[in-house]
Formats: C-alpha cells, sequence, structure tokens
C-alpha cells in the first residue's frame, strides 16, 4: 500500500482539525479544541484506480508562542495550507508557511483550502485579494460545517501527491 | 529526524488505591528501551561515543485504569501493560532506525502493540463479556514523544507555565459537548463524563495517534482519571511547575487527589525533561 505524508499547515483557530474529522470521520464539532503538537489520521483512497493511504499530519496552528517546527514537516509528499477568510492575517501568513515548507523539503505539491466560506456575513476577503492569493496558489473553497469542497482539497492533494494530472501544483 | 540521540530525563511513576475503593484497578509502566551495547571495559578514548552507536534509547511510559463496573478491570489494565512491554521489546530494533522515511511503519507498530494488548484482553474472557481498560501510552525518542491513546485517562505537559493536554477523553460526554448537544458544564454533571466510548477490551476501540517533540524544561505527565477528578488543571500547572525532582512532583499530585476525596484509583507518571 502506498502512503503519503500530508501535512495541514496554517495559523491557529483557521479549522485544519475540523477539516480532517469531516474528511475522515464526517463530523463536525461546534467546539473549538486547540491542537498540540501534531494529531495523526489516515484515510485510504482511490486515484484512477490506484489506493492510497494518505497520513494526515494535522499539525498545530502557529501562533504568538509559537511556531511550526520544521521537524514536523519533513517527510512530507504534501501539504494543504488552510486559511481562514474571516481572518485576513491567516492568508497573509502565507509566503512565510510556504517558504517554511520549501526550505524544509523542497518543492511538493500544495494545495489552499479557503476555509469557512458559510461564514458569508463574518467573511472579510475581498474579491482583489482572493484573485491574488488564487493566483499564487491552488485554491479550493471549503466549509467544514457543511463539506464543501472538503473531499476535492483531499482528492486533490492526492492525486498531488501520487503525480497525476489535474492535480495540486 | 532528531538532533539528540538521547534526552536524560527524571522520572517517576507512583499509583495509589484512594480513599473509597477497595482495590487498585490501575496499572503503569515505566521502562527504557535500547539496542543493548553496554561498555563494561576499554582503553578507547571518548569511550562514551561508542555506546551511542548502540542507537538512540527511548523511554516508554504507560498508564491504564481498568474500568469499572466490568469483572476484572485491573486485569485488563495489568494484560495491557505486560502486553504492551513484550511487544515493544520484541519490536525494539524499530526505533533504531528511525527516520522519517519509517516513521509511519514506527507508528503503525506502536498501533499495532495497542490492537495486540486489545486482542488479549478480549481473548481472556473466554466467552463472557470481557473487562476492559483505558491506555494512554508516551514512548520518547527524544525529542519526540509518540502519544497512543484510549479512553479517558490523559498525556499532559507543562512547558513555559503552560499546561498543554496531549489527548482527548473518548467519552460519551465528550462527545455530546463536540456536537453542541449538551455543555461542558452539564457533561459534568451528567452520567455520560465516565461512559468511555472506546477502550481495550470494550466492542469499541479506536486509538488516537499524535506527537510533540519535546523540549529541555518542559514537564510530562500521564494520569488516570483518579487525579484530574479532584485536582484541576490550573493545580497541576502549579504543582508541576515547581522546582522539585520527578518524585516529589508525582507524589504531591496523587496527595492532592486524595486530599479532594480519592474517589477513584488514580496513578500518575511524571518525566522532567533535561538538557
Amino acid at each position: 500500500m502506498i502512503q503519503k505524508k500530508v501535512c495541514m499547515i496554517g495559523v491557529f483557530g483557521v479549522g485544519k482539525t475540523s477539516l480532517v474529522k469531516q474528511y475522515v470521520h464526517s463530523l463536525f464539532s461546534v467546539k473549538y479544541h486547540s491542537t498540540v503538537g501534531v494529531k495523526i489520521d489516515r484515510k485510504t483512497v482511490e486515484v484512477d484506480g490506484d489506493e492510497v493511504t494518505l497520513v494526515l499530519w494535522d499539525i498545530a496552528g502557529k501562533d504568538a508562542e509559537e511556531d511550526i517546527p520544521a521537524s514536523y514537516i519533513r517527510g512530507s509528499h504534501a501539504v494543504i495550507f488552510v486559511v481562514d477568510g474571516t481572518r485576513r492575517e491567516t492568508w497573509e501568513e502565507l509566503p512565510i508557511l510556504t517558504q517554511l515548507v520549501q526550505n524544509t523539503v523542497g518543492v511538493i505539491p500544495m494545495v489552499v483550502a479557503l476555509n469557512k466560506s458559510d461564514m458569508s456575513e463574518e467573511w472579510v476577503m475581498r474579491p482583489d485579494e482572493e484573485q491574488r492569493v488564487m493566483s499564487q496558489w491552488d485554491v479550493v473553497r471549503t466549509s467544514a460545517k457543511t463539506g464543501l469542497g472538503v473531499e476535492e482539497v483531499f482528492q486533490r492533494i492526492a492525486r498531488g501527491a501520487l503525480g497525476k494530472p489535474g492535480a495540486a501544483s | 529526524m532528531s538532533e539528540s540521540t538521547s534526552v536524560p530525563t527524571d522520572v517517576f511513576g507512583v499509583s495509589h488505591v484512594g480513599r473509597v475503593r477497595e482495590a487498585n484497578e490501575d496499572h503503569f509502566v515505566v521502562a527504557s528501551l535500547r539496542k543493548t551495547l553496554t561498555l563494561r571495559h576499554t582503553n578507547v578514548e571518548q569511550a562514551s561515543l561508542l555506546e551511542r552507536k548502540a542507537g538512540p534509547e527511548a523511554l516508554l511510559m504507560l498508564v491504564a485504569d481498568g474500568v469499572g463496573g466490568h469483572a476484572g478491570g485491573a486485569e485488563a489494565s495489568r494484560i495491557a501493560a505486560t502486553a504492551i512491554v513484550e511487544y515493544l521489546s520484541s519490536a525494539a530494533h524499530c526505533f533504531n532506525n528511525l527516520d522519517v522515511d519509517h516513521e509511519h511503519e514506527f507508528m503503525e507498530r506502536l498501533e499495532k502493540g495497542v490492537r495486540i494488548a486489545h486482542e488479549r484482553i478480549t481473548s481472556s474472557a473466554a466467552g463472557e463479556r470481557p473487562p476492559a481498560t483505558t491506555l494512554t501510552m508516551v514512548l520518547l525518542v527524544a525529542p519526540r514523544a509518540y502519544v497512543v491513546h484510549v479512553g479517558d485517562s490523559r498525556a499532559m505537559f507543562l512547558r513555559k507555565h503552560r499546561l498543554r493536554v496531549l489527548t482527548r477523553d473518548q467519552t460519551m460526554g465528550e462527545e455530546l459537548v463536540d456536537v453542541g448537544a449538551i455543555t461542558a458544564e452539564q457533561a459534568a454533571r451528567s452520567r455520560f463524563r465516565d461512559q468511555l466510548t472506546s477502550a481495550l477490551g470494550s466492542s469499541a476501540m479506536t486509538p488516537s495517534l499524535g506527537l510533540v517533540d519535546l523540549r529541555a524544561g518542559d514537564v510530562l505527565l500521564l494520569c488516570t482519571d483518579g487525579l484530574t477528578k479532584h485536582v484541576t488543571e490550573s493545580r497541576i500547572a502549579d504543582v508541576l511547575g515547581q522546582s522539585a525532582t520527578a518524585e516529589q512532583v508525582g507524589r504531591q499530585l496523587v496527595d492532592e487527589a486524595l486530599a479532594g476525596g480519592g474517589s477513584d484509583n488514580v496513578s500518575v507518571v511524571v518525566a522532567r525533561i533535561g538538557s
């Protein structure tokens, strides 16, 4: 069985754990739990007839006290960056996080999950900001709460990790 | 993966029956694992470097809380502890070649050890309803601490005066709070608080896996719920933050659980991560 390590990376509170929980367990928690260290889940998916097990490393979000340790990223085959359309600082951090990943493991497939897309009233990302992010990264709008885009973002990263066409860049 | 091959650690475990229960159904283990090469005599200069070739030392710590209400809770936690030790002693080679490419395999082995313990408990029942137990285990291959967790015992650590909980209770109360069906306050008062949704020996056994890189000065704690029923996280943080040995800290935590009522068996393992 092919296994691929996929890291979930982003600022604290953007919904990394919720996306994994929705994808792996089809559940959404209303209660926020801050991840400590790394929580690991697995899911086996089929891509063009090939089975691959995604080993999902849900890494504690970057906050004022803690950076994301490069040691957690080593050995990754792909990365999902998670940003939150209701908090500007979460996508402003993308260039720094991308640099961290590339300095650690080189160029690997990456996709950005633009999360909390169900929260239209709190949404602060302007269309021009979204365009700018989309011009630099492969972006999928997601909602861990409704499930919107969740399968797509993981399917896209699975294709990327396997080097399949139509994958994350 | 790790820059250092070992971290000197002051570690201590203790278990107490409590003030109410007649028997202690908890078990704990603290064990060092390494591919053995012990120098007895040599005239080689810097001989300590040879010992490093023996591979990194790993520190196994676990607590297991036999589930009340089931026959043989103590037996379940004992089987879990011994099965894990037996399995890891036979698979000790796996952490000596540990690097990022083998880490998934390594973690699968840890999980397999838990599943073997689960099967051993289940098969011990001989047709009867099997006993059950929680299991919270940390394998420290410095600086990385691998955590495998089932049930409502806990692993946490103190860093810079802040307590960070590594595990989530696998209880009905926790699940109901998660989905918003009840509040945390309601859960704390309800019968669902202690109702496990996952345990070794029970029909549902879903280990959760995690890891964290520890640093010098961190203090790691594994405990059964006999501690957390009576000692708040804030107070646990105060005690872990004291300038004291792991033994002094461990004994004080147990004393405070007993002073708070001691309604359950209480077990703790404390590890001070050195430089």
